[in-house]
């Protein structure tokens, strides 16, 4: 690192002064900024912003890609709110949300407490329960879960073991969203990751106080763990729900592209997808789109606001 | 404590080892249940066709390479090997844009004071939270009267712009944990910021910059939807495609080399991620905490 | 040749602006837009089909064949399975950028020409460039509209029943021509009971099957614009299915859905199948046992209400290559080593020469030919009329809705409520 030259000496109590100081300086930051920001702000501006504005007028027309959008009003809502299986696409996206998050976020935490503890192979547990993380959205392993979840396979078998007989999952529609569940669950590396660091920061002079002060295990938990790190739970919610509303692929292949049956797995993203790009009604997945934005914006607003109720940021320096 | 035949209660050290035995039981049961699906897979590769799902061992009694052998013939007369080629060429780029613009983004975020920087990145994070949903669309319209489908433009055309907004926030974090000394004796050796960009932080940031590589790489690897919705031709599919091509609706089943398919396809991912593990997990676990 | 708008252009080309510089940064391949003129006077044409791994190499293999016959005309191969297929087709050909030539079926015709998508083959043939003779049976009427022929047939085939011939005999049970729907499921009854088997895999679930029993009943699933039946009537159907399902005659839904991809059938859950007669060879290979065609059963004990249907090759109206198209097709529909080649995967073969041609060596495209004639023979083929636009998504919703009442989701009542507004709603898009 031959490039990185010794800071000169400054005098003590005095701030270097900035370069260049005064409007020319500022414009010149102004430029050098908004240059290093230009892949962004086109990125910005052609991907993201440009797009939003334009399916937001297509979920206001009809369009069939065929021929220019006809504008309709609130016609592609109300049919959307009336649609029976665009219900269902909601009650199986919330279904799948509530249960998998925190059955997901509560193993994280667990298993977090426990690699908390210095054991002897802590890192290597640790990676190991992180790599489902990495595969888990992959198809390859969307097969595998639709293997191992179907009719005699090993879920099925030993689960007649302790005498639950729910006749295979995946041809059953009461049961085959929870196989999406357990995958969702089987990903939980990634929050416990994100605990572990926080866990780490904790200052170990809490808990040697409490423990002075006759606390047990549990108050220790409760008192001084959970606010400590609630920041990072509260990190955790947010992304993980925000995350569960948009699922697709696990979807898409463990129910062999049909999202079903009899629509059982027919997560938010696969009807748009279906009526997006199946049947053509890209003015209906559009709406389909701004309704879940207007759901997710709902539902981030909630957790930010609740935030004052149970997280608790350190206002000590660090 | 005196001894006696058998003490009342256990010694601190006996309650540490018991404890310590109960952890790791714990710890490898959970372990086993979480690895089963890998090892399953690797088994069930070596198995015929039929015997994939019907038995219950986790590893074959005889080992058979039919499946294996079964890929080398491709599929529909394309050879897997394409759809690995196509998989790389795409999570290349996507590295490479990602990399290159993420840093030039968060090196003006972190280092240079611009009006309306706190607007933008405040821009910035808001689409962390915004689903893509609403861009699918449009953004398929665009590229469609662009005549880009069906290439690898549309999969990777954001990754160039600095759209991937949590690689940039990574970055971020990351840069203004640099003692500022080192850029501001670069100004005053009369480098401009792309001199101090280019030679000293991005440099620097090495770590943060191996973390997005490398999840950008396994991201790219393991995109579907993208692929599904912009590539038409076989010839181009990626890997996440290539393995769909293998559920035959019409034909015999090829069961067998669907689930060996499946199996290489998660490889490189896996051997990234032994290789580069810790990258992964110290940049997760930062991006967890607030900066 | 309608596109997407100019108000929506405008609106991208706009948000697009300068950034055209920066696409450009990644590009690497370029975009397929079948760009085919080249100084020597070759051509290039796309030509684009749906099916399995068999059918895609004997596609390629005449596709080399016509190449050497053709060689200043390259093809350019496109291929996927049938959801995909018509997923990328809507959106090409939205963009008017279709392929040249393309696989296409009787469920899409009026979609599509509809949209003014399909090249009209008359005027190439009465240029020279395609011969409209020598189909058999009638079925080159299946790519008319409106006195138009924008699609030629490669295949002709019809609605099968395939059954366990081993199912079969074990129960002492054999299927005859002109059977009844009583008679049929009497005897998968007795199939259930001396082999607790199921007797079929669904049959309630199938558009094409249903078809045929409204036609054994004067009606038909479609008219020209709209569905030909009534809600009365498909409440019963599915009411009488679904009792199927509850008493077990018909295989249990939810492992009939476990074994996808894989038939019901060659999984041993049931003993027989509704399917058409050219799929009927992928049994042998994927089941245990032997399968073989049995008689579509009637309600008269004559009239079967079958039809021939086909696979069919269409043009794009916007081609920039119309004559080669025309060559193409002609050759696809008419060469006989193409016939000896492709053999019965499409149908049994659309056009005399071919038929001619290919001279089925193993036992099940025997028995599919077989079948066919005796079918033809009996002289119960009806005339097919060219399917009102939605259909395709008509027939994926009957699929499914049955598939919700056949696992006890939907009350038939409301199942068939359900049906008729997604049809309502398919027609008017």
């Amino acid at each position: 690192m031959t490039l990185v030259k010794e800071a000169p000496a400054r005098p003590a109590g005095k701030r270097p002064a900035a370069p260049a100081a005064g409007r020319r300086g500022r414009r010149r930051e102004n430029l050098a900024g908004y240059l290093f920001m230009s892949p962004w702000i086109a990125g910005f501006l052609l991907l993201t912003a440009g797009p939003m504005i334009a399916s937001l007028y297509y979920a206001f027309t009809s369009y069939n890609l065929f021929t220019p959008p006809q504008w309709i009003g609130l016609d592609n809502f109300t049919t959307m709110f009336q649609d029976p299986r665009w219900q269902k696409s909601v009650e199986v996206t919330l279904k799948y949300v509530v249960v998998a998050t925190p059955l997901k976020l509560l193993l994280a935490l667990g298993v977090a407490l426990l690699l908390a503890q210095k054991r002897r192979g802590q890192g290597l547990y640790r990676a190991a329960f992180y790599m489902p993380s990495l595969i888990g959205a992959s198809v390859s392993v969307g097969f595998v879960w639709r293997a191992l979840f179907s009719d005699d396979a090993v879920v099925d078998r030993t689960q007649k073991i302790f005498g639950l007989d729910v006749g295979g999952w995946i041809g059953n529609p009461d049961y085959v969203i929870y196989a999406l569940v357990a995958l969702s669950i089987w990903q939980f590396g990634a929050p416990m990751v994100i605990f572990l660091a926080g866990l780490k920061q904790v200052p170990q002079e809490l808990y040697e106080a409490a423990e002075v002060d006759g606390a047990g295990p549990l108050r220790r938990f409760w008192n001084i763990t959970l606010p400590m790190i609630s920041p990072v739970l509260f990190f955790n919610v947010l992304l993980e729900s925000i995350h569960a509303f948009q699922v697709f692929g696990s979807a898409y292949v463990v129910s062999d592209t049909r999202c079903g049956p009899a629509d059982a797995t027919l997560v938010y993203t696969c009807y748009l997808y279906q009526k997006g790009f199946k049947e053509a009604q890209m003015g209906f997945a559009s709406a389909m789109a701004w309704t879940l934005v207007v759901a997710v914006a709902l539902v981030t607003a909630v957790l930010f606001w609740s935030q004052k109720k149970w997280v608790h940021y350190e206002e000590a320096a660090k | 404590m005196t001894s006696a035949t058998s003490p009342a209660l256990p010694t601190a050290s006996e309650r540490r080892r018991s404890g310590s035995i109960a952890w790791h039981v714990g710890a490898l049961a959970v372990l086993a249940v979480v690895l089963y699906p890998v090892i399953w897979v690797v088994g069930a590769s070596f198995k015929p066709s039929k015997d994939i799902i019907a038995s219950l061992d986790l590893l074959p009694a005889k080992p058979v390479w039919a499946n294996f052998s079964g890929l080398a013939d491709g599929i529909s007369g394309i050879s897997v090997g394409s759809f690995f080629w196509n998989s790389l060429m795409y999570a290349v780029l996507a590295v490479a844009g990602v990399v290159l613009s993420s840093s030039l983004t968060a090196y003006a975020f972190a280092k240079i004071r611009f009006a309306g920087r706190n607007l933008l990145f405040t821009l910035m994070i808001g689409t962390l939270l915004l689903p893509y949903h609403v861009l699918l669309i449009p953004q398929y319209v665009l590229f469609r009267n662009l005549e880009l489908t069906d290439t690898l433009v549309p999969l990777v055309a954001g990754k160039f712009l600095a759209t991937e907004a949590f690689f940039v926030f990574l970055m971020v974090q990351f840069m203004r944990g640099l003692p500022r000394e080192l850029d501001e004796a670069a100004k005053l050796d009369g480098c401009g910021h792309l001199r101090t960009y280019w030679s000293i932080v991005l440099p620097l940031s090495r770590p943060a910059i191996i973390t997005s590589a490398i999840f950008t790489f396994i991201n790219a690897w393991n995109d579907f939807m993208g692929p599904l919705i912009y590539l038409n031709t076989p010839e181009k599919y990626t890997v996440s495609l290539g393995l769909m091509m293998f559920r035959d609706q019409e034909g015999v089943s090829n069961y067998g080399s669907m689930i060996a398919m499946s199996l290489v396809a998660l490889v490189p991912v896996i051997a990234f991620f032994m290789a580069f593990q810790r990258h992964l997990i110290d940049g997760m676990a930062t991006s967890g905490l607030k900066g | 040749m309608q596109q997407g708008g100019n108000v929506e252009r405008r609106t991208i080309l706009k948000a697009a602006g300068a950034s055209l510089a920066v696409v450009g940064l990644g590009a690497t391949a370029t975009a397929c837009g079948g760009d085919s003129g080249s100084g020597d006077g070759t051509v290039t044409i796309r030509y684009a089909w749906w099916g399995g791994e068999p059918r895609t190499i004997a596609i390629k293999k005449t596709i080399a064949l016509f190449e050497k016959k053709f060689p200043k005309i390259k093809v350019k191969p496109e291929f996927t399975d049938y959801e995909a297929f018509w997923e990328k087709f809507q959106t090409q050909a939205s963009g008017g950028n279709p392929p040249d030539v393309f696989q296409n079926a009787v469920g899409f015709l009026r979609k599509y020409d509809k949209r003014g998508v399909l090249l009209d083959l008359k005027t190439q043939a009465d240029a020279g460039n395609l011969s409209l003779d020598n189909f058999r049976n009638g079925v080159l009427a299946n790519g008319q509209v409106d006195g138009k022929q924008i699609a030629v047939p490669v295949g002709a085939n019809t609605m099968a029943l395939v059954i366990d011939l081993k199912a079969f005999e074990k129960a002492g049970v054999e299927p005859k021509f002109g059977w009844t729907w009583d008679e049929y499921f009497d005897a998968l009854q007795k199939i259930q009971d001396k082999q607790k088997i199921a007797g079929d895999t669904g049959y309630f679930s199938i558009m094409y099957l249903y078809d045929l029993y409204l036609r054994q009943n004067g009606k038909a699933f479609f008219t020209d614009t709209d569905l030909g039946f009534t809600e009365a009537d498909l409440t019963q159907w599915w009411e009488d299915g679904y009792k199927r399902v509850r008493s077990g005659l018909v295989a249990d839904p939810k492992k009939v859905e476990q074994v996808k991809p894989k038939s019901a059938l060659s999984a041993g859950l049931a003993a027989s199948e509704f399917t058409w007669d050219n799929f009927s060879i992928r049994y042998e290979g994927e089941g245990e046992s032997d399968y073989g065609l049995a008689p579509i059963p009637t309600t008269d004990g004559k009239d079967t209400g079958q039809y021939l249907g086909s696979l069919m090759l269409s043009g794009f109206s916007g081609t920039k290559h119309p004559k080669e198209v025309a060559q193409f097709i002609d050759f696809m529909v008419h060469d006989p080593e193409v016939g000896e080649i492709m053999g019965y995967d499409r149908g049994i073969l659309a056009t005399t020469e071919q038929y001619e041609a290919f001279k089925p060596a193993d036992d099940n495209n025997k028995g599919v030919a077989a079948y066919e004639e005796e079918v033809a023979g009996a002289g119960v083929l009806g005339k097919i009329t060219p399917h009102p636009s939605g259909a395709d998504v008509i027939e994926a919703a009957f699929l499914r809705i049955g598939g919700e009442v056949a696992q006890g989701k939907t009350k038939p009542a409301d199942a068939a409520k359900a049906l008729f507004s997604e049809a309502k709603a398919a027609f008017a898009g």
